[in-house]
Protein backbone atom coordinates (compact mmCIF):
# COMPACT_ATOMS: atom_id res chain seq x y z
CA UNK A 1 0.00 0.00 0.00
CA UNK A 2 1.30 3.53 -1.31
CA UNK A 3 1.30 6.34 1.11
CA UNK A 4 -1.24 8.29 -0.90
CA UNK A 5 -3.36 5.09 -0.29
CA UNK A 6 -2.99 4.69 3.11
CA UNK A 7 -3.68 8.61 3.42
CA UNK A 8 -6.73 8.08 1.00
CA UNK A 9 -7.86 4.87 2.41
CA UNK A 10 -11.84 4.74 3.55
CA UNK A 11 -11.59 3.89 6.68
CA UNK A 12 -9.47 7.09 7.68
CA UNK A 13 -11.59 9.66 5.17
CA UNK A 14 -15.31 8.31 6.81
CA UNK A 15 -13.29 9.16 10.36
CA UNK A 16 -11.64 12.79 9.22
CA UNK A 17 -15.07 13.72 8.03
CA UNK A 18 -16.89 12.78 11.08
CA UNK A 19 -14.48 14.57 12.90
CA UNK A 20 -14.52 18.04 11.07
CA UNK A 21 -18.65 17.35 10.48
CA UNK A 22 -18.53 17.53 14.72
CA UNK A 23 -16.28 20.68 14.69
CA UNK A 24 -18.54 22.38 12.49
CA UNK A 25 -21.53 21.38 14.65
CA UNK A 26 -19.95 22.24 18.16
CA UNK A 27 -18.72 25.90 16.24
CA UNK A 28 -22.32 26.87 14.97
CA UNK A 29 -24.38 25.51 18.14
CA UNK A 30 -23.33 29.05 20.78
CA UNK A 31 -23.62 31.11 17.59
CA UNK A 32 -27.60 29.68 16.37
CA UNK A 33 -28.25 30.51 20.08
CA UNK A 34 -27.03 34.10 20.57
CA UNK A 35 -27.02 36.08 17.49
CA UNK A 36 -26.49 39.27 19.02
CA UNK A 37 -23.08 38.21 20.76
CA UNK A 38 -22.05 36.21 17.38
CA UNK A 39 -23.10 39.47 15.64
CA UNK A 40 -21.14 41.60 17.89
CA UNK A 41 -17.91 39.17 17.11
CA UNK A 42 -19.05 39.89 13.11
CA UNK A 43 -18.93 43.50 13.52
CA UNK A 44 -15.98 43.18 15.06
CA UNK A 45 -14.09 41.92 12.23
CA UNK A 46 -14.89 45.48 10.29
CA UNK A 47 -15.17 43.46 7.22
CA UNK A 48 -18.69 43.14 6.11
CA UNK A 49 -20.86 46.54 5.06
CA UNK A 50 -23.12 47.08 7.64
CA UNK A 51 -26.30 46.13 6.24
CA UNK A 52 -24.70 42.55 5.26
CA UNK A 53 -23.72 42.22 9.40
CA UNK A 54 -26.87 40.45 10.18
CA UNK A 55 -27.38 38.26 7.07
CA UNK A 56 -24.35 36.69 7.90
CA UNK A 57 -24.02 36.47 11.64
CA UNK A 58 -27.51 34.43 10.92
CA UNK A 59 -26.72 32.22 7.93
CA UNK A 60 -23.33 31.36 8.63
CA UNK A 61 -23.98 29.04 11.85
CA UNK A 62 -26.47 27.36 10.22
CA UNK A 63 -24.37 26.45 7.00
CA UNK A 64 -21.57 25.28 8.98
CA UNK A 65 -24.48 23.23 10.66
CA UNK A 66 -26.02 21.84 7.42
CA UNK A 67 -22.20 21.28 6.58
CA UNK A 68 -21.20 19.80 9.68
CA UNK A 69 -24.45 17.06 9.03
CA UNK A 70 -23.81 16.50 5.71
CA UNK A 71 -19.80 15.71 6.50
CA UNK A 72 -21.28 13.37 9.36
CA UNK A 73 -23.76 11.42 7.70
CA UNK A 74 -21.44 11.14 4.23
CA UNK A 75 -24.66 12.86 2.17
CA UNK A 76 -22.81 15.04 -0.54
CA UNK A 77 -19.73 14.25 0.72
CA UNK A 78 -17.42 16.47 -1.55
CA UNK A 79 -19.91 19.26 -1.85
CA UNK A 80 -19.93 19.18 1.56
CA UNK A 81 -16.11 19.06 1.90
CA UNK A 82 -15.52 21.46 -0.68
CA UNK A 83 -17.60 24.45 0.88
CA UNK A 84 -16.05 23.63 4.10
CA UNK A 85 -12.63 24.31 2.73
CA UNK A 86 -14.05 27.48 1.24
CA UNK A 87 -15.24 28.72 4.54
CA UNK A 88 -12.22 28.02 6.21
CA UNK A 89 -9.92 30.02 3.70
CA UNK A 90 -12.56 33.09 4.20
CA UNK A 91 -11.78 32.57 8.20
CA UNK A 92 -8.32 32.47 7.61
CA UNK A 93 -8.43 35.68 5.49
CA UNK A 94 -10.32 37.32 7.67
CA UNK A 95 -8.39 36.92 10.65
CA UNK A 96 -4.96 37.34 8.40
CA UNK A 97 -6.17 41.06 7.07
CA UNK A 98 -7.33 41.93 10.56
CA UNK A 99 -3.68 40.89 12.13
CA UNK A 100 -2.48 42.92 9.12
CA UNK A 101 -4.19 46.24 10.06
CA UNK A 102 -3.85 45.52 13.85
CA UNK A 103 -7.34 45.02 15.12
CA UNK A 104 -7.15 42.31 17.75
CA UNK A 105 -10.07 40.40 18.18
CA UNK A 106 -11.99 37.57 19.69
CA UNK A 107 -12.26 35.28 16.46
CA UNK A 108 -15.65 33.89 17.37
CA UNK A 109 -14.88 30.57 16.20
CA UNK A 110 -16.00 28.46 18.54
CA UNK A 111 -17.09 30.84 21.54
CA UNK A 112 -19.27 34.11 21.32
CA UNK A 113 -18.72 35.72 24.82
CA UNK A 114 -16.65 38.62 25.44
CA UNK A 115 -13.84 36.90 27.16
CA UNK A 116 -11.96 39.94 28.24
CA UNK A 117 -8.84 38.94 26.33
CA UNK A 118 -5.99 41.37 26.54
CA UNK A 119 -4.71 42.80 23.07
CA UNK A 120 -1.44 40.50 23.13
CA UNK A 121 -3.76 37.52 23.75
CA UNK A 122 -5.97 38.17 21.18
CA UNK A 123 -2.96 38.51 18.87
CA UNK A 124 -1.76 35.48 19.92
CA UNK A 125 -5.08 33.89 19.70
CA UNK A 126 -5.74 34.61 16.00
CA UNK A 127 -1.94 33.65 15.33
CA UNK A 128 -3.70 30.21 17.01
CA UNK A 129 -6.91 30.37 14.64
CA UNK A 130 -5.12 30.29 11.90
CA UNK A 131 -2.90 27.27 12.07
CA UNK A 132 -6.21 25.00 13.40
CA UNK A 133 -7.80 26.65 10.37
CA UNK A 134 -4.99 25.04 7.87
CA UNK A 135 -5.07 22.05 9.77
CA UNK A 136 -8.50 21.57 9.84
CA UNK A 137 -7.92 22.29 5.89
CA UNK A 138 -6.29 19.34 5.43
CA UNK A 139 -8.59 16.91 6.63
CA UNK A 140 -10.96 18.65 3.71
CA UNK A 141 -7.99 17.78 0.91
CA UNK A 142 -8.15 14.28 3.00
CA UNK A 143 -11.50 14.19 2.58
CA UNK A 144 -11.68 15.07 -1.51
CA UNK A 145 -9.27 12.93 -1.91
CA UNK A 146 -10.66 10.10 -0.29
CA UNK A 147 -13.91 11.16 -2.30
CA UNK A 148 -11.73 10.73 -5.99
CA UNK A 149 -10.22 7.65 -4.95
CA UNK A 150 -13.58 5.96 -3.78
CA UNK A 151 -15.38 7.68 -7.26
CA UNK A 152 -12.64 5.77 -9.00
CA UNK A 153 -12.99 2.30 -7.19
CA UNK A 154 -16.93 3.05 -8.56
CA UNK A 155 -16.14 3.75 -11.89
CA UNK A 156 -13.06 0.48 -12.15
CA UNK B 1 -18.17 14.97 -10.34
CA UNK B 2 -19.53 18.05 -12.47
CA UNK B 3 -20.24 21.48 -12.18
CA UNK B 4 -23.56 21.42 -12.35
CA UNK B 5 -24.20 18.56 -9.70
CA UNK B 6 -21.73 20.89 -7.57
CA UNK B 7 -23.58 23.96 -8.17
CA UNK B 8 -27.05 22.09 -7.54
CA UNK B 9 -25.88 20.56 -4.33
CA UNK B 10 -24.10 23.42 -2.95
CA UNK B 11 -27.39 25.76 -3.92
CA UNK B 12 -29.63 23.90 -1.86
CA UNK B 13 -27.14 23.90 0.97
CA UNK B 14 -26.84 27.15 1.35
CA UNK B 15 -30.46 28.25 0.36
CA UNK B 16 -31.19 25.68 3.49
CA UNK B 17 -29.11 27.80 5.23
CA UNK B 18 -30.38 30.96 4.57
CA UNK B 19 -33.97 29.61 5.22
CA UNK B 20 -32.66 28.14 8.52
CA UNK B 21 -31.45 31.66 9.18
CA UNK B 22 -34.55 33.65 8.45
CA UNK B 23 -37.07 31.02 9.95
CA UNK B 24 -34.85 31.08 13.00
CA UNK B 25 -34.71 34.78 13.51
CA UNK B 26 -38.29 35.22 12.65
CA UNK B 27 -38.84 32.42 15.64
CA UNK B 28 -36.59 34.49 18.18
CA UNK B 29 -37.80 36.20 21.44
CA UNK B 30 -36.82 39.53 21.12
CA UNK B 31 -33.76 40.08 23.22
CA UNK B 32 -32.38 37.28 20.17
CA UNK B 33 -33.48 38.90 17.11
CA UNK B 34 -31.72 40.50 14.66
CA UNK B 35 -32.78 43.41 12.20
CA UNK B 36 -32.75 42.50 8.73
CA UNK B 37 -31.06 44.45 7.04
CA UNK B 38 -28.40 45.31 9.86
CA UNK B 39 -27.84 48.98 10.93
CA UNK B 40 -23.74 49.38 11.96
CA UNK B 41 -22.98 52.49 10.72
CA UNK B 42 -19.15 52.58 9.64
CA UNK B 43 -18.89 48.77 9.91
CA UNK B 44 -15.95 48.29 7.74
CA UNK B 45 -13.58 50.96 9.76
CA UNK B 46 -10.94 49.96 12.50
CA UNK B 47 -11.15 52.59 14.99
CA UNK B 48 -8.17 53.09 17.18
CA UNK B 49 -7.50 51.86 20.46
CA UNK B 50 -8.97 53.51 23.27
CA UNK B 51 -5.71 53.50 25.57
CA UNK B 52 -4.01 55.13 22.69
CA UNK B 53 -6.83 57.99 23.30
CA UNK B 54 -5.49 60.60 26.12
CA UNK B 55 -7.36 60.38 29.20
CA UNK B 56 -7.30 64.02 30.79
CA UNK B 57 -6.21 64.39 34.58
CA UNK B 58 -9.01 65.23 37.31
CA UNK B 59 -8.53 69.40 37.57
CA UNK B 60 -9.43 70.52 40.69
CA UNK B 61 -10.11 73.90 39.14
CA UNK B 62 -13.34 75.54 39.79
CA UNK B 63 -15.98 75.67 36.42
CA UNK B 64 -15.27 78.98 35.49
CA UNK B 65 -11.35 78.66 35.20
CA UNK B 66 -11.65 75.33 33.69
CA UNK B 67 -12.32 74.62 30.07
CA UNK B 68 -15.63 73.26 29.88
CA UNK B 69 -16.64 70.06 27.74
CA UNK B 70 -17.56 72.29 24.88
CA UNK B 71 -14.29 73.91 24.87
CA UNK B 72 -11.95 70.58 25.38
CA UNK B 73 -14.27 69.22 22.72
CA UNK B 74 -12.39 68.99 19.24
CA UNK B 75 -14.52 70.06 16.40
CA UNK B 76 -13.58 66.93 14.87
CA UNK B 77 -16.10 64.54 12.54
CA UNK B 78 -18.98 64.28 14.72
CA UNK B 79 -20.64 61.21 11.89
CA UNK B 80 -21.32 57.93 12.62
CA UNK B 81 -18.12 56.50 13.89
CA UNK B 82 -18.43 55.06 17.11
CA UNK B 83 -15.52 56.28 18.60
CA UNK B 84 -13.92 59.12 16.81
CA UNK B 85 -11.20 60.85 18.45
CA UNK B 86 -13.09 62.74 20.75
CA UNK B 87 -11.45 64.23 24.24
CA UNK B 88 -11.87 63.08 27.21
CA UNK B 89 -13.84 65.77 29.10
CA UNK B 90 -11.98 67.49 31.78
CA UNK B 91 -14.16 67.44 35.13
CA UNK B 92 -13.76 70.28 37.45
CA UNK B 93 -14.15 69.62 41.27
CA UNK B 94 -17.59 70.80 42.50
CA UNK B 95 -16.81 73.91 44.35
CA UNK B 96 -19.65 75.01 44.65
CA UNK B 97 -23.24 73.77 46.64
CA UNK B 98 -26.14 75.67 45.67
CA UNK B 99 -29.88 73.86 46.17
CA UNK B 100 -32.42 73.86 43.66
CA UNK B 101 -34.45 77.21 43.27
CA UNK B 102 -38.23 76.93 44.16
CA UNK B 103 -39.67 75.61 41.07
CA UNK B 104 -36.58 74.34 39.87
CA UNK B 105 -36.70 71.12 38.16
CA UNK B 106 -35.17 68.13 40.37
CA UNK B 107 -32.45 66.51 38.52
CA UNK B 108 -33.81 63.40 36.75
CA UNK B 109 -33.05 59.94 37.97
CA UNK B 110 -33.95 59.03 41.54
CA UNK B 111 -30.13 58.84 42.99
CA UNK B 112 -30.09 62.76 43.78
CA UNK B 113 -27.88 62.28 46.75
CA UNK B 114 -25.03 64.24 48.02
CA UNK B 115 -21.99 63.30 47.02
CA UNK B 116 -18.93 62.13 49.50
CA UNK B 117 -18.38 66.26 49.90
CA UNK B 118 -21.41 66.46 51.14
CA UNK B 119 -22.95 68.54 48.09
CA UNK B 120 -25.47 68.41 45.70
CA UNK B 121 -25.37 69.90 42.68
CA UNK B 122 -28.21 71.83 40.94
CA UNK B 123 -29.07 71.48 37.22
CA UNK B 124 -27.31 74.83 36.74
CA UNK B 125 -24.21 73.18 37.90
CA UNK B 126 -24.68 69.75 36.14
CA UNK B 127 -24.94 71.48 32.77
CA UNK B 128 -22.33 74.10 34.20
CA UNK B 129 -20.13 71.32 34.43
CA UNK B 130 -20.97 69.13 31.48
CA UNK B 131 -22.65 71.71 29.21
CA UNK B 132 -24.20 70.54 25.73
CA UNK B 133 -21.50 70.01 23.72
CA UNK B 134 -23.12 68.63 19.98
CA UNK B 135 -21.54 65.79 19.49
CA UNK B 136 -23.23 62.51 19.21
CA UNK B 137 -20.93 61.61 22.57
CA UNK B 138 -17.88 63.10 24.73
CA UNK B 139 -15.31 60.49 26.77
CA UNK B 140 -15.15 61.22 30.30
CA UNK B 141 -13.43 59.81 33.27
CA UNK B 142 -13.91 57.46 36.07
CA UNK B 143 -14.00 60.66 38.69
CA UNK B 144 -16.58 62.03 36.17
CA UNK B 145 -18.78 58.96 36.48
CA UNK B 146 -18.50 59.25 40.20
CA UNK B 147 -19.64 63.10 40.39
CA UNK B 148 -22.20 62.58 37.84
CA UNK B 149 -24.19 59.79 39.46
CA UNK B 150 -24.09 61.38 43.35
CA UNK B 151 -25.49 64.45 41.31
CA UNK B 152 -28.64 62.62 39.58
CA UNK B 153 -27.21 62.20 36.19
CA UNK B 154 -29.19 59.61 34.36
CA UNK B 155 -27.02 56.38 33.34
CA UNK B 156 -27.83 53.74 30.92
CA UNK B 157 -26.22 50.47 30.25
CA UNK B 158 -25.13 49.57 27.04
CA UNK B 159 -24.27 45.83 27.68
CA UNK B 160 -26.40 42.85 26.96
CA UNK B 161 -29.28 42.11 29.36
CA UNK B 162 -27.84 39.40 30.56
CA UNK B 163 -24.84 40.91 31.95
CA UNK B 164 -27.16 43.92 33.65
CA UNK B 165 -28.86 41.62 35.76
CA UNK B 166 -25.58 40.10 36.68
CA UNK B 167 -24.67 43.56 38.21
CA UNK B 168 -25.12 47.25 36.78
CA UNK B 169 -24.32 50.80 38.54
CA UNK B 170 -26.89 51.49 40.77
CA UNK B 171 -30.16 53.06 39.31
CA UNK B 172 -29.17 52.72 36.03
CA UNK B 173 -31.05 51.75 33.07
CA UNK B 174 -30.71 48.70 30.79
CA UNK B 175 -30.15 49.62 27.01
CA UNK B 176 -28.72 46.49 25.31
CA UNK B 177 -27.71 47.88 22.23
CA UNK B 178 -27.19 44.63 20.68
CA UNK B 179 -30.84 43.96 21.40
CA UNK B 180 -32.03 45.81 18.39
CA UNK B 181 -35.60 45.46 19.27
CA UNK B 182 -35.09 45.57 22.93
CA UNK B 183 -33.02 49.13 22.69
CA UNK B 184 -35.58 50.77 19.92
CA UNK B 185 -37.94 49.93 22.98
CA UNK B 186 -36.45 51.72 25.46
CA UNK B 187 -35.07 54.58 23.16
CA UNK B 188 -39.01 55.41 22.01
CA UNK B 189 -39.76 54.58 26.00
CA UNK B 190 -36.88 57.03 26.89
CA UNK B 191 -38.02 59.74 24.09
CA UNK B 192 -41.58 59.88 25.71
CA UNK B 193 -40.75 60.94 29.31
CA UNK B 194 -40.33 63.86 27.50
CA UNK B 195 -36.68 64.88 28.83
CA UNK B 196 -34.77 67.77 29.09
CA UNK B 197 -31.96 66.62 26.23
CA UNK B 198 -29.56 68.87 27.22
CA UNK B 199 -29.08 67.22 30.20
CA UNK B 200 -26.25 64.82 30.75
CA UNK B 201 -26.31 61.41 30.19
CA UNK B 202 -24.00 58.72 31.22
CA UNK B 203 -23.25 55.96 28.70
CA UNK B 204 -21.36 52.61 29.95
CA UNK B 205 -20.31 49.20 28.99
CA UNK B 206 -17.97 47.15 29.89
CA UNK B 207 -15.24 49.36 29.29
CA UNK B 208 -11.88 48.58 27.11
CA UNK B 209 -12.42 48.47 23.65
CA UNK B 210 -16.32 47.50 24.03
CA UNK B 211 -17.69 50.48 21.91
CA UNK B 212 -21.53 49.26 23.42
CA UNK B 213 -22.22 52.81 24.71
CA UNK B 214 -20.41 54.53 21.99
CA UNK B 215 -22.96 52.82 19.47
CA UNK B 216 -25.72 53.55 21.45
CA UNK B 217 -24.51 57.06 21.76
CA UNK B 218 -25.06 57.15 17.88
CA UNK B 219 -28.54 56.39 18.30
CA UNK B 220 -29.70 58.79 21.50
CA UNK B 221 -27.99 61.31 19.35
CA UNK B 222 -30.26 60.98 16.34
CA UNK B 223 -33.13 60.66 18.81
CA UNK B 224 -32.33 64.14 19.83
CA UNK B 225 -30.07 63.98 22.95
CA UNK B 226 -27.50 66.61 22.95
CA UNK B 227 -25.43 65.78 26.07
CA UNK B 228 -24.43 62.22 25.98
CA UNK B 229 -20.99 61.11 27.61
CA UNK B 230 -19.44 57.91 27.89
CA UNK B 231 -18.12 56.89 30.88
CA UNK B 232 -14.77 54.93 28.74
CA UNK B 233 -13.61 52.34 30.97
CA UNK B 234 -16.78 51.66 31.95
CA UNK B 235 -18.89 48.74 34.54
CA UNK B 236 -15.47 47.30 35.74
CA UNK B 237 -13.87 50.77 36.34
CA UNK B 238 -17.09 51.52 38.53
CA UNK B 239 -16.84 48.26 40.51
CA UNK B 240 -13.18 49.02 41.00
CA UNK B 241 -13.92 52.62 42.37
CA UNK B 242 -16.45 50.73 44.59
CA UNK B 243 -19.03 52.33 43.06
CA UNK B 244 -22.74 51.30 44.01
CA UNK B 245 -23.57 48.10 42.39
CA UNK B 246 -26.95 46.42 41.25
CA UNK B 247 -27.94 43.54 40.35
CA UNK B 248 -31.73 42.32 38.55
CA UNK B 249 -33.47 42.65 35.71
CA UNK B 250 -34.82 46.43 34.50
CA UNK B 251 -37.32 47.77 36.68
Amino acid sequence: MTIREALTHPWLTVRTQIALGIFFIVAALPKIADPPSFAHMVYNYRLLPGPLVNLATLTMPWAELLMGVALICGIWRRTAASLVGALLVVFIVAISINLLRGNAIDCGCFDVADAGKSVAEKFHDMWMVILRDVGMLLLVAQGLLGADRAEGNEAA
Amino acid sequence: MNLRRFLAEAGTLVGLAVVCALVSNALAGKERRLALPGNYPNATTVTARPESRPLAAFEAVSPAVAPGVAESASPGPSGADPSPEAPIASLPAASTTRQPAPGEKAPAGPSNVAPSGGQTASLADLLGRFPVHGQPFVEITGEAAVWLHANGALFLDARRSKEFVQGHVSEARSFPVWEAEVVKERVEGLVAEGRDLSLPVVLYCSGGDCEDSHMLAQTLFGAGFENLLVYRDGFPDWVKRGGAVRTGGPA
